[in-house]
């Protein structure tokens, strides 16, 4: 069985073999229609002649030897047992050569006198000659013939011909008379036609499949070749190229391949120039960003701090200036965390947590600002302790990020976080009663700088970047976080993430739809 | 008063700088290139260096080696532009004490510089003991068989840290909060890097630490003895 699948799987893998099968399997089946066409047809020749010629023998045998006893009967004393004998002797001996013998039988039941009840020559036994054919001889009126086995007392089988008559003679009766003639010679020949047949078969099949798989292997070579390069160059070894030599649909398969295979490397090399070179751009844009952007930072801290000695208009600029810039920063960092992930450059570090710890801090750090827009945050748990593999860093991130969504968007309604954990997930719910999003908008709030209404203005220090960060900080995390909406109702932020790492969430703990059981 | 030297090739940045931290009733000196920072740096004595990663000349790196390989005490509070290179892992192996990403809030890094400053263990009299080490606090040196081991500042507080409730375990995150003054960071790299390099001064055989210990999955703990002496 085992075996038997190998096979089947070689079969399905590898071109040669599936081309060498049906090659086989079709020469098989060709060569053995041909040669037993052959055969038969050969076969059906040499025993038709010898049949034939057997017949009109025995005929004459048999006419002969009626006449023989008809003019026996016109004697006084007719001696019909030594013309029998005589009958059968002359046969014996010239058995060898002829393959011939003759058999006299009485019917049984008619009680001839004068004549044995059975008579053959060279030991060939009477019952050789099959009753069925004795009864079908005696009942007709003509020659019958029939094949079957001449059976010696020694115990010699061999296949022949019986040809049957029946001897009508005046004073003694019906005496039934067989010639039987033996195919020895022409089961030789069929034989040796046979066993020719075979061999040469057998010989061209060999060379069949030999030629088969010569050529196949020319053939599949370059096939396997390219295959084995396509491999290669998928596995990153974009220098792999196929050796082209002469000018048949080989070397033209190979021109071609490497042709592709340079296109493609150099495709690949553009794009990641052009991402390096982006990534870069990014990189330094940020870092010359910063610098100065410490400078302005430290002045306008600086002028803020002597706040108190200007002008109402000038110490209101200085305080615009002071959280535009807190906004500035943000912006960068979030864009800066954007191109990281977009470089997957991004990576976690993984500590054993407790997800419960990480909720309540960001619900302490955030109840403030919740409470100036009149949102109560309700944390909804039963356990003391939620356990997970995460990165802190990024996991405060996410729930901040949904936090300060949901405060944007609550109207002042309360703010429900959820908690629930099965055998393989922790699933954290983020729900407002607030503004609400519609349906065909719930996978757009992840995209970056997306606004449900464009001429709504952001009225609290979003950067726009948040959700979509928080959703690529849960993929990284192998989790995700699943959106449910609906004008007038609120929103509901579901993050769902494996409780170890590496591992796959298996069954969401949570849904984000209420209507969900 | 206490002296920083701040060694920036952005001259606007170096001059806030210097109006903050003159603010707070320090003194500033300032050098943009890296090749001229040391000669200032002997010159000046002071006792903080504050060093952008990038500079023209020699960069902060080198800097900061030449800077350890004149003094051993030195605090260094590295300034960089980037937050995930490890340009900052560089940085601390070459000596640096601790960094900052740009942009910092000037409350922040004068808070950083304050905690770089300050002298800890100041309720214990007299030395500390561990293993074979003597800690002099007052002196503010360590002694092993009557001969000083020069250790950085703040080398010298992560082992009095340490040392002062030997036994006890810290998380790194207890260290950081401890030794830097950091109260919400999780950059476990400034723990990992100094414990490195306080272990290839102390311990006889930095591979297997009979003094710092670690405690898998935790963190550190002080081995051996912590009587005060």
């Amino acid at each position: 069985m085992k075996l038997l699948n190998k096979f089947i799987s070689g079969f399905r893998r590898s071109l040669f073999l599936k081309v060498f099968s049906l090659s086989a399997v079709v020469s098989l089946v060709l060569i053995t229609a041909i040669g037993s066409t052959l055969y038969n047809r050969l076969e059906d020749g040499i025993y038709k002649d010898k049949i034939a010629s057997s017949i009109s023998e025995g005929r004459a045998a048999i006419q002969f030897a009626k006449y023989r006893f008809t003019i026996e009967s016109l004697n006084a004393k007719p001696n019909f047992s030594s013309l029998a004998e005589e009958i059968v002797k002359s046969t014996n001996v010239s058995a060898a050569e002829s393959g011939r013998e003759v058999v006299l039988i009485q019917t049984k039941g008619l009680k001839l006198r004068g004549v044995p009840a059975s008579l053959t020559s060279n030991f060939l036994q009477p019952e050789s000659v099959p009753k069925t054919f004795r009864k079908a001889t005696l009942k007709s009126d003509e020659l019958t013939w029939e094949r079957g086995t001449l059976s010696y007392v020694n115990k010699l089988e061999l296949p022949g011909l019986f040809v049957g008559g029946v001897l009508d003679i005046p004073k003694l009766g019906k005496y039934e008379m067989y010639m039987a003639y033996d195919f020895v010679a022409q089961e030789r020949s069929v034989n040796l036609i046979g066993r020719s047949l075979w061999v040469t078969g057998f010989l061209l099949l060999i060379l069949i499949l030999l030629t088969a798989s010569f050529v196949l292997r020319i053939s599949v070579k370059p096939i396997r070749i390219a295959a084995e390069i396509a491999e290669s160059i998928t596995t990153g070894d974009l220098k792999s190229r196929m050796t082209v030599r002469g000018e048949d649909e080989t070397a033209r398969l190979g021109i071609a391949f490497n042709q592709m295979a340079t296109t493609l490397a150099e495709q690949i090399s553009r794009l990641e120039n052009l991402s390096r070179i982006q990534q870069r751009f990014v990189s330094d844009v940020s870092h010359e960003l910063r610098t100065p952007l410490t400078t302005i930072r430290m002045a306008a801290d600086v002028i803020s701090g002597s706040r108190a000695t200007f002008e109402p208009n000038v110490a209101r600029s200085a305080e615009l200036l002071q959280s535009q810039i807190e906004k500035f920063e943000q912006l960068l960092q979030d864009l800066l965390e954007v191109s990281r992930f977009d470089a997957e450059a991004a990576t976690l570090n993984f500590t054993k947590l407790d997800l419960n710890v990480v909720v309540k801090k960001c619900i302490a750090d955030l109840a403030p600002v919740a409470g100036e827009r009149g949102a109560e945050i309700n944390l909804l748990t039963n356990s003391e302790r939620t356990l997970i593999d995460g990165d802190s860093r990024r996991l405060e991130r996410i729930i901040r990020n949904l936090l300060n969504n949901a405060i944007d968007h609550s109207e002042g309604g309360p703010i429900d976080i959820t908690l629930a954990e099965n055998e393989s997930a922790v699933s954290l719910g983020v729900r407002d009663y607030g503004i609400g999003i519609q349906k065909q908008y719930w996978n757009r709030v992840f995209d970056r700088f997306w606004r449900a209404d464009p001429s709504r203005s952001r009225e609290r220090g979003g950067t726009g970047l948040g959700l979509s960060i928080a959703q690529e900080d849960a993929i990284l995390h192998g989790g995700d976080i699943k959106v449910w909406g609906e004008i007038g109702k609120g929103a509901n932020f579901v993050l769902t993430v494996p409780k170890t790492a590496g591992t796959p969430i298996g069954s969401y703990p949570l849904n984000p739809s209420p209507d969900a059981p | 008063m206490t002296s920083v030297l701040v060694i920036d090739d952005d001259q606007d940045l170096a001059e806030m700088l210097g109006i903050v931290l003159n603010g707070v009733g320090m003194e500033v000196d300032l050098v943009s290139r890296g090749d001229e920072a040391i000669e200032v740096f002997k010159n000046s004595q002071p006792d903080l260096v504050l060093l952008d990663i990038m500079l023209p000349g020699a960069d902060g790196i080198e800097v900061c080696k030449a800077i350890r390989k004149q003094s051993s005490r030195v605090p260094i509070v590295m300034l960089t532009a980037k937050s995930d290179t490890h340009d900052i892992v560089k940085g601390l192996e070459a000596g640096a004490d601790d960094y900052m990403v740009k942009p910092f809030k000037p409350s922040e890094l004068v808070a950083r510089i304050r905690t770089r400053l300050r002298r800890v263990g100041g309720d214990i009299k007299g030395n500390l003991l561990i293993g074979d080490l003597s800690i002099d606090i007052v002196e503010h040196s360590v002694f092993r068989n009557g001969k000083e081991i020069p250790l950085t500042r703040l080398e010298f507080d992560l082992l009095v840290a340490l040392a002062k409730e030997s036994g006890r375990v810290f998380t790194r995150e207890a260290l950081l909060g401890e030794v830097w003054g950091y109260h919400h960071s999780t950059d476990t790299r400034l723990v990992n890097v100094h414990i490195q390099r306080l272990r290839s001064k102390i311990e006889h055989e930095p591979e297997e630490p009979q003094i710092i210990l670690t405690v898998r999955g935790v963190g550190y703990k002080a081995g051996g003895s912590g009587v005060k002496a």
